[in-house]
């Protein structure tokens, strides 16, 4: 008996006493019992992960079950457990019913199952379990949206389903490692030709593709991420987006020897991986582009959300190991920055009860912890030296150049232009400018939340100044020095970053700042109204902010590509189905007694030409 | 063990770098004005401008990310100049390379906007967002001209970019790495926040935007600012592409080049607004990128 089972169900064994004692107190201490458990244990197995992995198999219903906690799944549940965690805290504030609760811990479990499975079967079934724990998230909040989210998550499910049917014609088994022999031994046997290679690729990328969010099957997630109680959104956008990266890396694991003796090489580039970068590429800058231009606070997080998350798939694309490692590296600082933004978001939505960016304004004086959290989170998240989102973009930056994709790697440029763009439409939005007249008593958050806040900001910091920290654990998990270097320190083959020196330095250029500054004469405090106004004087009466279209000139110079969209595209594809069943349902069930008679008439007369009657 | 040496030269380069900075602000002034016919204000000028507001009695503060804006602002720039090797002096540069620095020269402009726009000033937050979407707009083309760079060097250490230059010539002189400098150049205009895309600040229609509010000693250390990111910038450009310098003269003379070029591009161009400034930059700047990082690949 090892800690897996117990990392694995805890979660979900919480969920389901917290539903069934939901009362005020008594569901939250189970809940937040339930999410850390998990993290404690993986904090203990740390040790023992790191020697050698950790096994766990169990029977049900003539099948075998197996789990194993490798230094790679140890990697991703960590990430996910942190994240768990923060997003109990966060719920302690925001969630109000034990069914919140069952399904966010339900979806916990899923989670973790994915990514500590080693056969499809499991696989399959947690995956299932967290697609659909998710789904009832959302359900409650807004069926069109879990609709949308249902019919992706369905189309993925029978992608892999019938991905998983194939392998096991082919190579007799469910179990990670024995396809994974197979498919290596297949190369030269060639028994799976070149078109079900690439069927297989297809349906996974499409599987895990609808997960992660990539373009074009990313229309689910600005819906889905808005439409649930924000703090789960900290852990759906956060981690259970990770499951779908973490199966783009199965395909690496189980399939790349295969994909790259079937498929070969592009101009240099292994052709799936290349496929699987220009995939990134695009949802980072489709989504980008999307995120700037949103009204609504909570869309925005969602299209960068997404658009993040496609710098993961385009670092693994790159297919090189410091692609991975940056991919891996990103997949850390993507949950513990967009968490925090989420956690910021429910905080705000909390107390204010506003999405718009048009309602908000001057929260910065009310809110000021909240703030603070708000802001390492966007310093983080807009690549700003020494935080760990920096760290890991450098990272990707780098493999994308060495990698010689320069197209794919300009991509990561426009997405961190456009990224600076929408994190400051979020600071302006909600934090500066004049106080609409209906926010004037709004509090800071409560202080579970602030916990919660707190629990993800110092990683963002911790692993920003000290990235060698994330980089040698990576290293054992690819098995080699990949990047050299110390804690504060990395080193690759031809860049390196001094992440401790840039902090010191940096502190350095602020305290002479600082000197000007204070030894500069005393600043007196005005209101915020008291600005230059061309000799208007301005009245609290008049809010002179800029609420709505703050980026219009960028929505005219795109308004050629804003008239097409995916999300449109699919909607009128779902209301065509929906008009052509209506119309057969009309054409058919029409009342008339007779025509049901003849339809009788006629399915015997088949029947009866079949020779089954 | 304490680097005295790399600590004194350090703080010697700064404040080099701050007055050459002053310099080239009243340099700049000074031939627009000639070009302009005008008599023009003399070189010291931005130097006075800067100790005048520095003496000033009494300055406002809008709170707390007001005045943290411009500090945070100084400070990175200051961070910047510090890890890009100048001239002989090679500073931190072994520890942060290409990518961190291009990074770090960015993060200015986002604590001026973090700053200004918490003053709640419209003409502020409009400066803001233009300065933001001409950041978007340009970060495509100054991409492609630094994987070009990269990729035909090999490498992201600053250092060894300009050490391969010293041994097989300057990057100009590579027709790919030519065309990745008439990009780069380009994007160097908005950089700088010269015409033809100075919308940002635009005096005439919104006074000044980011900058409006500030005054007394914030406005100083904002001219401070400007001034030592004026060098590292110039600095950037000659080690990118005109080999760097082997010492502080060799350095001047270049950056006055690089300058010279900004300033004869800004007194014959009219000013774009943003939609045009975007869809030139996804243009013209953006197709010679693209062909010459295909011709370095």
């Amino acid at each position: 008996m090892n800690g897996i089972p117990i990392i694995l169900f805890t979660p979900l064994l919480a969920g389901v006493l917290a539903w069934v004692f939901d009362f005020k107190g008594v569901r939250e201490t189970i809940g937040l019992i339930g999410a850390a458990v998990p993290l404690a244990y993986l904090a203990k197995l740390y040790t023992e992960v790191t020697t050698n992995p950790l096994n766990y198999s169990i029977t049900v219903g003539g099948f075998t079950l197996h789990f194993q906690l490798s230094t790679m799944s140890w990697y991703f549940t960590a990430v996910a457990s942190t994240v768990a965690l923060a997003m109990a805290f966060g719920m302690v504030s925001t969630s109000r019913r034990g069914y919140e609760w069952l399904f966010a811990l339900m979806s916990f479990t899923g989670v973790l199952g994915v990514f500590l499975s080693q056969d499809f079967i499991s696989f399959f079934l947690l995956w299932e379990l967290m697609t659909f724990a998710s789904f009832m998230m959302v359900l409650r909040r807004n069926r069109h949206e879990s609709l949308k989210y249902f019919v992706l998550s369905v189309i993925g499910a029978y992608s892999m389903l019938l991905a998983i049917g194939i392998l096991y014609a082919k190579t007799g088994s469910f179990d990670f490692n024995t396809i994974r022999q197979a498919l290596l031994m297949d190369v030269s046997l060639g028994t799976i030709g070149k078109g079900e290679t690439i069927l297989l690729f297809t349906l996974f990328l499409t599987a895990f593709g609808v997960k992660a969010g990539a373009f074009p099957l990313h229309v689910w997630a600005p819906g889905a991420y808005s439409e649930t109680d924000q703090s789960y959104t900290s852990f759906f956008s956060g981690a259970l987006s990770k499951a779908g990266v973490y199966g783009i890396l199965l395909i690496y694991i189980l399939m790349g020897y295969k994909l790259y003796a079937e498929l070969g090489t592009f101009h240099g580039h292994l052709t799936f991986a290349y496929i699987i970068a220009w995939i990134g590429a695009i949802t980072v800058v489709v989504a980008s582009f999307l995120a700037v231009l949103q009204e609504d606070i909570r869309k925005l997080f969602a299209y960068s959300s997404v658009g993040q998350v496609g710098y993961i798939l385009l670092a693994f694309g790159t297919g090189t190991s410091l692609g991975l490692m940056g991919g891996l590296f990103h997949v850390l600082s993507h949950a513990v920055f967009k968490g925090l933004f989420w956690l910021v978001t429910a905080a705000i939505i909390l107390r204010t009860g506003k999405t718009q960016f048009k309602d908000m304004g001057g929260l910065a004086r009310k809110m000021p912890y909240t703030f603070a959290m708000g802001l390492i989170a966007v310093l983080s998240l807009a690549g700003i030296p020494p935080m760990a989102g920096f760290a890991s973009k450098w990272l990707i930056y780098e493999a994308a150049i060495s990698a010689h994709m320069p197209l794919v790697a300009g991509a990561i440029f426009l997405g961190s232009g456009l990224a600076f763009a929408y994190v400051v439409r979020f600071l302006y939005g909600v934090w500066y400018g004049q106080t609409p007249s209906d926010l004037k008593d709004v509090k800071e958050a409560p202080v579970s939340l602030l916990i919660a806040m707190t629990i993800l900001a110092i990683p963002n910091v911790l692993f920003g100044v000290a990235p060698g920290l994330v980089t040698k654990y990576l290293n054992k998990v690819l098995g080699g020095q990949v990047i050299g270097g110390t804690y504060t320190k990395l080193i690759t083959p031809h860049g390196t970053y001094n992440a401790l020196l840039v902090t010191v330095i940096l502190l350095f250029g602020l305290s002479v700042a600082g000197l000007i500054y204070v030894y500069g004469a005393r600043a007196r405090k005005i209101a915020v109204t008291d600005t230059y106004q061309s000799g208007n004087p301005v009245t609290e009466d008049y809010n002179l902010s800029i609420r709505k279209n703050f980026y219009r000139p960028l929505a005219e110079a795109l308004d050629f590509w804003l008239k097409y969209s995916w999300d449109r595209f699919y909607e009128r594809l779902a209301r065509l189905f929906e008009d052509f069943a209506d119309w057969l349902r009309e054409g058919f069930y029409n009342g008339n007694v007779q025509s049901y008679s003849w339809y009788l008439a006629i399915i015997l007369l088949i029947l009866a030409l079949w020779g089954v009657l | 063990m304490i680097y005295w040496k790399l600590i004194l030269e350090a703080i010697g380069i700064l404040i080099y770098a701050t007055l050459v900075g002053f310099l080239f602000m009243g340099i700049e002034r000074k031939a627009i004005a000639r070009i302009q016919r005008r008599v023009g204000p003399p070189i010291y000028q931005p130097l006075i401008d800067t100790l005048k507001l520095l003496g000033k009695k009494e300055s406002v503060s809008h709170g707390l990310i007001y005045d943290f804006g411009p500090v945070f602002a100084l400070g990175a720039t200051i961070t910047a100049l510090l890890f890009i090797p100048v001239a002989n002096f090679r500073l931190f540069s072994t520890n942060a390379d290409l990518i961190v620095v291009a990074y770090l020269l960015e993060v200015p402009m986002l604590g001026i906007m973090l700053g200004a726009m918490s003053s709640g000033n419209p003409f502020s937050a409009l400066g803001v967002q233009r300065g933001l979407l001409t950041m978007v707009a340009m970060q495509l083309p100054y991409g492609l001209a630094i994987i070009a760079l990269v990729q035909h060097w090999g490498t992201f250490k600053l250092n060894e970019i300009v050490a391969l230059q010293g041994i097989h010539g300057w990057s100009i002189f590579v027709p790919a790495l030519l065309l990745a400098m008439i990009v780069f150049d380009i994007v160097f205009q908005a950089m700088l926040g010269l015409e033809p895309f100075d919308i940002i600040s635009a005096p005439a229609e919104i006074s000044m935007g980011p900058m409006l509010e500030y005054g007394g000693k914030q406005a100083a250390i904002l001219f401070t600012q400007h001034a030592i990111q004026l060098f590292a910038e110039t600095t950037f450009f000659t080690i990118l592409f005109l080999g760097g310098a082997s010492n502080l003269l060799t350095l001047f003379i270049k950056q006055l080049a690089v300058l010279f070029i900004a300033i004869f591009v800004a007194s014959i161009y009219p000013r774009f607004t943003i939609d045009q400034a975007a869809k030139f930059f996804w243009k013209w700047p953006t197709i010679l990128g693209i062909i010459a990082v295909l011709l370095t690949v």
